[in-house]
């Protein structure tokens, strides 16, 4: 699909819900436009009954009448008007609204590689700028375009119908004037596409910078990243600079041409009258005529070429949110199977995985977690333990083999189905804007306030949250300096405690809490393990030694495998580890 | 608008000459009529010589009116992108000498907006004032003057009617301008929660919450649009509403005129100009309310800059002090610190001496302060009360060069940048060679992955850094905190996502290998601080003991505590 296209495409699919108020609007407004090219004859009336009356040959009473009609005709102009904008409005900012609504929604529909492979900033400036875009250009130019257009097309009718010669000297200019303006859009497209773009990354590089503050300061990267700041702004100057300058130059270039075609009607007139091909009077007559024409005919072309540049952010804005509206989305598999809990086991079998087609990270893994009991991986960095998460989650899909639940390949469930099965506490905790509640009770929003504190109390994250000013209802901004990494962490345990999966993945979930709070944690987590079947992603053996297996992953393959007394018999890699990070006495 | 003034000084060349453009575009604007009316009657009277040269000189005034309409938009266009750009720069700037503290403030997220968003309505608004506002003033007086001139009885009518237009401008600019500040409150709260699923992502998809989250933000955006919706019906009245103010007023001149006709017959000559000048004010006072509204939001976003220029940074560093690097001592003397905004403080009394070149372990629960110790060394906040002396300067007083120098601060989460693993490492020293690189690597244990990837120090990081794992972040972080050789380095737990053996052999690397470095290591595992020259154990945001492995185990019970949570199950021999 061409650019132009994916721009219409987009803007068709959320103005088509509106057509009826589109539709009354514009007839609304045909109605003014027509209204306003009559309204001068009616004041031309007046003025004729009222000289007529200077004259001796009417009266005041016919001069009332005219006045009175163009008054009530005035007033019916400018009830049109507003009855058109508001109508204009109102489904434009509606319109707007599902816009932003939409692609929210698309955000959440679209696969986990989009988001590790696109910056947030980039993202962020289609909410940000490309939305802004278009809703200016809709509210500014909609009536604008359809009232030029029929003054245009109406001129061009009326002139040709008069004198076809002269109208054809109005018009002459016109491929000349087309000719220009199309090439100067085209730069002018380039440029103003360009700015966007360039605008987007220096929306990325400000993001990333500001969410990585901690690491400028201490690393003593200011300077740095304030240089880093000047080469990305001088881009987007250049870039602004361009793009404002030649959508800037096409009015003053057009209206200036429309000076030129005066001279040009007058020019034929003139020759007309010498050649005889009209008498003197009549053709002075028509040239006078045809010098307003010109400028009724030239005030289209002028107005619309003000409001290019708006028009044209406006089409880049549809085009780069078509884009986005176009990304592959995660499959939700809507008819697939549906799974309550864990009956049998949860298998890897023989998993080959790699997040680019060029690298494959998982060579043929094969894990079974059976029913009830607790799985744990670990092994150096690197080896695909968090990968392995990823899978079983579905954030990604694997190359060849299969995550089974229950013999049930996870891509034939129900993608609602499997995730609700599955809990995780990921590596990274993050809170959302909102009260500590909302945050501990996010997987389950209609969950009680004591199953809040019960999930809390179990993650021993409750005596922490009695600490704060307004205990459960204490609200998390951004930022969220009242929390530790460790209390985040018990924060997503609470989290994930509450929600009660069948089956339950920590993807490393214990590394950042202290090893006091993790053995009070490893007790709650024994409970909630108990019954459960679950995965465990850590490297603090500690954790994991109670483990019904443990699973030892290298370089995307598993070496050993077995409960902490084997693999310490083994003397092998797991022995290894185990000697190195634990105190002996 | 005061904070623009030094900026369009620094284009005074360009706004002498815009409005040189302007002067000249709008006398061919103002003139071109009247030359026109001028060529037609000329034409109706027959005089060929003055056709041919009002002509000629009608096809100079299209070619001047190209030229300075090209050049206008030249010369604005580099002011605005100018002061736009320059002003963007001084703001991220500021914004570079704030304190962690500050940043957390405003929000990462509202500051992008502002240097985005907010620079966007900035730049409109001067791109209006050099392209519209100055000319229009000049064509709204001269058809007021030229309405009364016309006829002077009713210059009352004029009056009412501007007074009429006024009225309704200013009551809807004052509403409109109360809700483009909460425009912008809605932009930053969209902002904000976009910003959060996209950290978030994971979270809300394992949750299955999207839903939970799509309600939230289309909350917000209703609430948005509830603001759009009135701004744009008040912009919907505004024009009808003049309209039809001055159709009225127009109407009851022409009725007046017509009433006292036979006193003044000459009137029927000046209703048509009247109304035309009428209508011409009409269309410069909605131009001139236009760009007034352009300008306000553009002042609303120049406030949200000027509350960023305002702010004084908390931490302030002493510029006069040398550049060159501190000793490697750190004193903490009677330390107590309170975060900004909270209530408790989170280190009470802490006293301590490490002396360069020692190994210090710092350990502690959840929560203890290890962390928020650690940052006050590297004055990323300042102590609510108490001093922190390093190399014996007390910290206030270094310059903010030097204390990078010394400090080297290996954060918990480890945060890199997109760019190359080379670029990254960099941040560390600027300069560093390939040799540093490599030998920064090999301390941190990152050599080896590293290798492993066709453009080894070349490769690039992604965003969020998603191509690496944890343990891969943390090594990288550590690399680029060692490659300096700074006096000081502070690990805040950051090997914590490594396993064991690799974690081990950083440890041993760093021991032997910095040995003249100060090396503050916060660890969970007391394994990885048993060497250690000196333990602090904090407990509650106290130092509650401080020694080494063996003295703590026989004098601290908190210490006791959390080696019992780490020992092995078994003895060695039995293994």
């Amino acid at each position: 699909m061409s650019d132009k296209q994916k721009s219409l495409t987009y803007l068709t699919k959320y103005l088509k819900n509106y057509k009826k108020p589109i539709l009354i609007s514009v007839a609304f407004y045909l109605i003014v436009t027509i209204a306003q090219v009559i309204a001068p004859s009616l004041l031309g009336q007046t003025v004729t009954n009222l000289s007529a009356f200077v004259k001796g040959h009417g009266s005041l009473g016919v001069f009332y009448q005219a006045l009175a009609w163009m008054a009530g005709f005035y007033a019916f102009n400018s009830v049109a008007t507003y009855i058109a904008w508001m109508m204009m409005t109102r489904f434009n900012a509606n319109a707007n609204n599902d816009m932003r609504k939409g692609l929210f929604g698309k955000l959440q529909r679209m696969t986990i590689r989009y988001f590790d492979t696109h910056q947030d900033g980039q993202i962020l400036s289609l909410f940000n700028s490309d939305l802004d875009n278009i809703f200016n250009a809709l509210n500014n130019a909609f009536f604008e375009i359809i009232s030029q257009s029929l003054l245009f097309v109406g001129t061009i009718i009326v002139m040709f119908v008069i004198n076809w010669k002269l109208a054809l000297s109005v018009v002459a200019t016109t491929p000349l004037i087309l000719l220009l303006s199309w090439i100067i859009m085209k730069k002018a497209h380039v440029y103003l596409d360009n700015q966007q773009d360039r605008v987007g990354e220096l929306n990325a590089y400000i993001n990333e910078q500001l969410n990585g503050e901690n690491v400028i300061i201490t690393q003593g990267l200011r300077d740095q990243s304030v240089a880093g700041f000047k080469k990305e702004n001088a881009k987007v100057r250049e870039a602004m600079f361009k793009g404002q300058f030649y959508s800037g130059i096409l009015n003053p270039l057009v209206s200036g041409f429309s000076l030129l075609n005066f001279a040009i009607v007058i020019a034929t007139g003139a020759y007309m009258i010498m050649t005889k091909q009209v008498s003197q009077a009549a053709g002075l007559g028509l040239i006078v005529t045809f010098t307003e024409y010109s400028w009724t005919y030239f005030q289209p072309l002028t107005q619309v070429t003000s409001i290019y540049s708006m028009l044209q952010l406006a089409l880049t804005g549809a085009r780069r949110l078509e884009t986005v509206e176009e990304q592959e989305e995660e499959n939700t598999v809507p008819d697939g199977k549906t799974i309550s809990g864990v009956n049998d086991a949860v298998r890897l079998e023989d998993v080959h995985f790699g997040y680019t087609p060029d690298k494959e990270i998982l060579h043929g893994v094969s894990i079974e977690v059976p029913k009830g009991q607790s799985v744990a991986v670990v092994g150096p960095t690197g080896s695909g333990k968090t990968t392995i998460m990823n899978l079983i989650n579905r954030f990604y899909d694997v190359n060849s083999g299969a995550v089974t639940f229950d013999g049930v390949d996870v891509r034939d469930l129900k993608l609602e189905n499997l995730r609700s099965n599955v809990g995780i506490v990921l590596q990274d905790s993050v809170l959302f804007s909102g009260t500590v509640a909302d945050n501990i009770r996010y997987g389950k929003p209609e969950a009680s306030m004591d199953e809040v504190i019960a999930a809390a109390k179990e993650a021993q994250l409750h005596d922490f949250v009695m600490t704060l000013p307004e205990q459960y209802d204490t609200p998390i901004e951004n930022g969220q300096d009242n929390f530790s990494t460790g209390q985040k962490q018990l924060l997503s345990i609470a989290r994930t405690i509450l929600v009660d999966p069948a089956f339950l993945i920590l993807d490393e979930a214990t590394s950042n809490v202290d090893t006091v709070t993790e053995e009070k944690i490893q007790k709650a987590m024994d409970n909630v393990i108990a019954g459960r079947t679950s995965f465990v992603i850590a490297h603090r053996l500690k954790t994991i030694l109670n483990s019904d297996k443990i699973v030892v992953l290298k370089d995307g393959q598993v070496i050993e495998e077995g409960p902490h007394a084997d693999l310490i018999k083994k003397r092998g890699f797991y022995y290894q580890l185990y000697t190195s990070q634990m105190a002996f006495e | 608008m005061k904070i623009l003034l030094p900026y369009f000084k620094r284009y005074k060349k360009d706004v002498f000459l815009t409005l040189i453009t302007i002067v000249f575009s709008a006398f061919a604007t103002l003139y071109q009529p009247r030359l026109l009316q001028q060529v037609q009657n000329e034409l109706l009277a027959d005089q060929q010589q003055a056709v041919i040269r009002d002509t000629a000189i009608l096809i100079g005034l299209g070619l001047l009116s190209i030229i300075t309409g090209v050049l206008n938009v030249y010369y604005a266009s580099r002011i605005t992108q100018g002061v736009v750009s320059d002003l963007r720069e001084d703001t991220y700037a500021k914004i570079q000498t704030f304190s962690l503290a500050n940043v957390q403030q405003f929000s990462s997220e509202s500051l992008s907006v502002r240097l985005i968003n907010d620079m966007q309505q900035i730049m409109n608004m001067i791109m209006t004032i050099f392209m519209q506002l100055i000319r229009m003033p000049l064509i709204l007086i001269g058809s007021i003057i030229m309405a009364i001139v016309t006829i002077p009885r009713y210059w009352w009518a004029v009056v009412v009617l501007l007074a009429l237009i006024m009225g309704l401008g200013v009551v809807a600019v004052k509403q409109i301008t109360a809700m483009f500040d909460r425009f912008q409150m809605y932009m930053d709260k969209i902002s904000g929660r976009t910003g959060e699923f996209l950290q978030g992502v994971r979270v809300v998809k394992s949750f299955n919450q999207s839903p939970q989250e799509i309600a939230k933000l289309n909350k917000d955006s209703d609430e948005l649009n509830e603001v759009n919706i009135k701004v744009g019906y008040w912009f919907s009245t505004i024009l009808p509403g003049a309209q039809l103010i001055s159709y009225l007023v127009i109407s009851l001149v022409v009725y007046l005129i017509g009433t006292s006709i036979l006193q003044h017959p000459q009137d029927i000559s000046v209703i048509t100009p009247y109304v035309n000048y009428v209508l011409t004010m009409l269309f410069a006072i909605l131009l001139v309310g236009m760009a007034v509204m352009q300008i306000s939001r553009g002042n609303v976003s120049l406030r949200r800059i000027q509350e960023i220029m305002d702010t004084q940074p908390d931490v302030v560093f002493n510029e006069k002090a040398p550049e060159d690097a501190l000793g490697g001592s750190i004193e903490f003397d009677d330390v107590s610190f309170t975060y900004p905004d909270g209530q408790q403080p989170v280190l009470k009394h802490i006293s301590f001496a490490v002396a360069p070149g020692q190994m210090v372990g710092i350990v502690g629960a959840t929560g203890s302060g290890k962390s928020t110790l650690a940052q006050l060394i590297a004055r990323l906040y300042d102590p609510t009360t108490g001093k922190i002396k390093i190399g014996g300067s007390d910290l206030r007083q270094v310059n903010e060069k030097a204390l990078r120098k010394t400090v080297s601060y290996v954060l918990q989460k480890a945060v890199l940048f997109s760019g190359t693993i080379a670029d990254n490492l960099r941040q560390g020293k600027k300069d560093a060679t390939s040799y540093e690189l490599e030998r920064a690597a090999q301390m941190a244990q990152a050599s080896e992955f590293i290798q492993r990837y066709d453009e080894t120090f070349d490769h690039e990081v992604e965003e969020r850094s998603a191509n690496l794992s944890g343990g891969q972040k943390q090594r990288l972080s550590i690399a680029r905190g060692i490659i300096a050789g700074s006096p000081i380095l502070i690990l805040d737990d950051s090997t914590s996502a490594l396993d064991a053996e690799s974690e081990k052999l950083v440890q041993e690397t760093l021991e032997k290998q910095l040995p003249d470095t100060t090396k503050i290591m916060i660890a969970e595992k007391i394994v990885s601080v048993m060497h250690a020259d000196k333990i602090l154990v904090l407990d509650n945001g106290r130092l509650v003991a401080e020694g080494t492995h063996e003295e703590l185990l026989k004098t601290s019970p908190v210490y006791q505590e959390i080696y019992k949570t780490q020992k092995a199950k078994e003895r060695k021999e039995e293994l």
